[in-house]
């Protein structure tokens, strides 16, 4: 789509002429970095598939249509958490909800969390620790220009705060549901803030869910500060519908010895971005980023990773497997850059693909940028079919052939699942990309990842 | 049990196979030989439904069904088992779960229901130990890191976890291989009843040791030219094909 589309126009005609409903609807620290955020955008524009990391998105396009937002706040009428059962068999959670961008008041329910530590939304702990807020909010976000978070910074109203104090390490995973769910289209624009203290410990799921035939257009910018010996798990789910449209932009800020996660597990979606940065600050630090994708019809999605090694002796890995079926085009770029006094730097990168469709398309982008001389990177990339050798072969042995397509396209994923440390989290998303594979994930009004 | 009948088939948009007619009765082993590029391995493919593989003319029969209506896995279901030269490798599907999708495709098949887990496992564990393959196999992916020797043994063990009636084994180069030859041939008369037949194509003097074919054919040119009993074999492994050609030639 052309540059002169300026999709942005809308969003920044409606921030100017709504601005007091914008702030009032949100908290202080928010609100301080609306104006900034909306002059960058007003100067530079949503990126085009001319900026270097979108070339294989189309955001204007994306944000051409018109969707409502939720300015006012209004709560919906159900409680969540009483409506929704969520959970991963075996695998205790403390559970909370996002639906679209509005925080619900959280009810019991979900598994204690230590003293210190604090699972609420933006605009509470905003009240509550006012100074913790307006020093983390936007740090990592705000260092270098992206259109899409300038978009969600100008916009974005409220979000979660999770913050684990100097070295508690929380036995239960945190689970974040996100739900799109509403009576029109409708656009949600959240924030995620993790802060990890020294040698802090904490997984977190975030589960993103749509519900009914609307459109739905999300921006989600995450930021995580890890500091010294913290180690965080971040696992992303994808269950959404073929009319979602979702950018999902993490920042990860990581201190000496600190390990950083990212899982991606992407099942159902219309279209998908979601670019990593991490950022590697202090010596010692590892940085993992995992993907599984699994598309057809008409998806998209798009995964945009960048590894920046600013200290010595950091490690990073990289996985991100495709099944791409029917139209669906899916896309991978990694970046690995190595700054001059990252000695020592050990990184790998793999993107591996299946077009098991001859009309899906795969776009693979490895990249390293390496400035320091002694270092060990490797990246690989791949793009193929499914294996026709042991297809017959396991149709020889009287394997169906959809059964056994189905077997090969799971297994190619594995990889990817093993990587997942909880047991319990690791047989469900097997489980899930079983159902998904087979076209049974259901719809259902409880998350994908019940019982 | 099965009719070949003038049976021709390209790989590629290449004939190969240029009128063939076979027919292997129950309890009967026939070994088929032939030249390099003369269509063995064509035949064998062609029996078991390899869609590379197209037949342009020419029945084959099983059982009375039309064997080249239905689909590999159909034909696998019926009886018919191939144990490959070089079984390929499938990281990432464990052999039990490879193994239970085969056993419940067959069950479903046949209008069963799913076979029940602790029933699986029995079968395994017992077909296993005949063939004497390690539990440790079960869990690793299929034929993903099997020496030679075991990935011959894992095609006995499927054989015998799935009885067929029908089985094709394909030794045409592994005759350097000593115990992938004794695996296959041992493998096959344990588990061989009255009933079942094999097809073997071998070179190798040993395999019609260890097998007494009650037939040999030899393929060359795309077609049956010369058959005969074990004695053929013998002859062929002692002095070659040349002379078979040259007989050809002569007529």
């Amino acid at each position: 789509m052309s540059s002169d589309m300026q999709s942005e126009r809308q969003y920044l005609d409606l921030f100017r002429t709504e601005r007091a409903l914008f702030d009032a609807g949100s908290c202080a620290p928010l609100n301080a970095c609306r104006k900034a955020a909306a002059e960058a955008l007003e100067r530079h524009g949503l990126p085009t598939t001319k900026v270097e990391r979108y070339k294989y998105c189309d955001v204007p396009s994306a944000f051409a249509p018109d969707y409502g937002l939720n300015l006012r706040r209004v709560l919906a009428e159900e409680n969540p958490y009483d409506t929704y059962r969520c959970g991963v068999p075996n695998l205790s959670t403390s559970l909370y909800f996002v639906i679209n961008d509005v925080v619900p008041p959280t009810t019991a329910c979900t598994a204690p969390l230590p003293d210190g530590v604090v699972v609420t939304s933006l605009c509470d702990a905003a009240q509550k620790m006012p100074d913790f807020i307006a020093k983390f909010y936007h740090l990592a976000a705000g260092k270098n220009y992206d259109g899409v978070t300038a978009l969600n910074t100008m916009l974005v109203q409220d979000g979660i705060l999770v913050y684990i104090p100097d070295g508690v390490r929380l036995k239960h995973t945190i689970q974040l549901v996100n739900i799109s769910a509403a009576g029109g289209n409708l656009m949600s624009n959240r924030r995620i803030l993790v802060v990890a203290g020294r040698g802090a410990e904490a997984t977190i799921l975030f589960c993103d869910h749509a519900f009914g035939e609307q459109h739905f257009l999300t921006t989600q910018v995450v930021e995580v500060f890890a500091d010294e010996m913290a180690k965080i798990d971040l696992y992303s789910i994808e269950e959404t519908s073929a009319v979602n449209t979702r950018f999902n932009n993490v920042y990860a800020e990581q201190q000496a010895g600190s390990r950083v996660s990212y899982n991606g597990i992407m099942l159902t979606c219309g279209q998908t971005r979601n670019q990593l940065d991490f950022r590697l600050l202090g010596p010692g630090a590892a940085t993992a980023a995992n993907g599984a994708v699994i598309a057809d019809g008409n998806q998209r999605v798009d995964n945009n990773i960048l590894v920046d090694h600013a200290a010595a002796g950091c490690t990073s890995d990289l996985l991100y497997k495709y099944v791409l079926d029917g139209q669906s085009v899916g896309a991978f770029a990694g970046k690995v850059l190595v700054q001059r006094d990252a000695q020592q730097t050990e990184s790998q990168q793999t993107n591996a693909n299946i077009c098991a469709s001859p009309t899906a398309r795969a776009f693979s982008q490895p990249m390293l940028e390496i400035y320091a001389d002694d270092v060990k990177c490797n990246h690989g990339s791949s793009i193929g079919k499914l294996d026709e050798t042991a297809l017959f072969y396991m149709r020889q042995r009287g394997i169906p052939e959809a059964e056994a397509r189905l077997l090969l396209q799971h297994a190619f994923i594995n990889d990817v699942l093993q990587r997942v440390t909880l047991e319990h989290l690791r047989d469900r998303l097997s489980h899930l990309v079983d159902l998904r594979f087979r076209g049974q994930l259901s719809k259902c009004r409880d998350c994908a990842m019940c019982h | 049990m099965l009719e070949i009948k003038n049976l021709h088939a390209s790989v590629e948009g290449k004939e190969i196979l240029k009128g063939v007619d076979l027919t292997i009765n129950d309890g009967e082993v026939h070994v088929l030989m032939g030249p390099n590029g003369s269509g063995k391995s064509t035949l064998s493919n062609v029996l078991v439904g390899n869609p590379k593989y197209e037949v342009t003319e020419g029945s084959i029969t099983f059982n009375g069904k039309d064997l080249l209506a239905l689909p590999p896995e159909d034909r696998s279901h019926e009886g018919i088992f191939m144990s490959f030269q070089a079984p390929t490798e499938i990281p990432g599907v464990s052999m039990t779960n490879f193994m239970r999708a085969a056993v419940n495709a067959k069950r479903k098949y046949f209008g069963q229901e799913p076979i029940p887990a602790g029933e699986f496992l029995k079968l395994l564990k017992e077909k296993r130990k005949l063939v004497g393959l390690d539990a440790h196999f079960m869990s690793r992916g299929v034929n993903e890191g099997f020496s030679g020797g075991e990935r011959k043994r894992n095609e006995i063990f499927q054989m015998a976890v799935l009885e067929p009636t029908f089985s094709i084994l394909d030794e045409t180069d592994s005759g350097l291989d000593v115990d992938a030859l004794r695996i296959v041939a041992e493998g096959f008369n344990m588990f061989r009843t009255p009933k079942t037949s094999a097809m073997v194509i071998t070179h190798y003097q040993r395999m019609l040791d260890y097998l007494k074919p009650d037939f040999v054919h030899v393929l060359v040119g795309g077609r049956i030219v010369k058959e005969g009993d074990a004695s053929l074999g013998y002859a062929i492994e002692e002095r070659g094909f040349d002379w078979i050609k040259n007989e050809l030639k002569d007529e």
